[in-house]
């Protein structure tokens, strides 16, 4: 069966049966468990490395009212990391170019850092919604501005991940493409193309772990604001 | 962020004590009244009776 350019943003079924669950749970094998013992191996103790350099990169700004969002953030961030390296291999299905998955990861966290700033801290809340020391003049409009920039995050949390994600799957399948196309007649420009898509790929690796990193940073900035 | 201003620099007198973009209280006050202008525009036409138009014999 022939594949259009953007079979590979459909959300998977077999037989009627969506498969996205199946796609969204794989990411929970590939972590190794720790075990029972003092000291583990060398991969758990890797991964736990990894885990507490980013842990303590994220919170250290952060006052101890937020370190209770440690396990959350740790955990999207690892999700999102997974999801979109496992994208770039041939073939994969990538649940974080849909929309839909983003946005449900957005919408109720940033949600959930402003209800905390408006039931904590409802002066520092709403006061930081005009920045200091504004011209009389300008200050209606102003807080008309934040209040949008404000409402605009999680759809630009969202979208963010989303067009990055989508815009990078479709170019490595373009040039791909093009290479393959161009072997047969024009072998030498093939090559350079191929030479692109290598590049590409590359940046791709780079742009899957960044973004993750990125939507998890953002939230914990918003968090900071509101704790 | 920017730190939060204690406002001890500042002496407002008259409407300037609540409303103004230095203290955390005066920019909170701000926005405050900039939301309930807003609502108050906003009800304001909703709630305006709309003219009858005028019936026109045939």
């Amino acid at each position: 069966m022939t594949l259009s350019l953007f079979d590979q943003f459909m959300s998977p079924t077999l037989l009627g049966v969506p498969l996205i669950g199946l796609a969204l749970a794989l990411p929970w094998v590939l972590f190794f468990q720790p075990g029972a013992r003092w000291m583990n191996n060398r991969l758990v103790t890797l991964q736990a490395v990894f885990m507490n350099w980013f842990v303590k990169q994220i919170f250290q700004p952060m006052s101890l009212g937020g370190h209770k969002w440690a396990a959350l953030l740790m955990s999207l961030m690892l999700f999102l990391i997974t999801l979109n390296m496992l994208g770039l291999l041939p073939y994969t299905f990538t649940p974080t170019t849909q929309l839909s998955l983003n946005m449900a990861f957005a919408v109720p966290l940033w949600l959930a850092t402003v209800i905390i700033g408006m039931r904590n801290q409802p002066t520092h809340a709403l006061g930081h919604l005009l920045p200091e020391g504004t011209p009389t003049a300008l200050i209606p409009v102003l807080i008309v501005i934040e209040t949008i920039s404000l409402f605009i995050r999680p759809l630009a949390l969202g979208v963010r991940l989303t067009a990055n994600l989508t815009a990078g799957h479709l170019l490595i399948q373009l040039i791909a493409t093009a290479a393959f196309v161009l072997f047969p007649m024009m072998p030498s420009v093939a090559i350079l193309t191929s030479i692109l898509l290598f590049l590409l790929t590359l940046l791709e690796i780079a742009v899957a772990m960044i973004q993750a990193y990125v939507f998890v940073l953002l939230l914990s900035l918003y968090l900071q604001e509101n704790v | 962020m920017g730190g939060h201003d204690a406002g001890s620099q500042h002496q407002f007198t008259g409407i300037a004590k609540y409303f103004n973009s230095y203290t955390i209280i005066g920019r909170r006050n701000c926005v405050l009244a900039t939301y309930a202008s807003i609502a108050a525009i906003v009800l304001f036409f909703k709630l305006k009776p709309k003219k009858q138009a005028a019936v026109t014999e045939k």
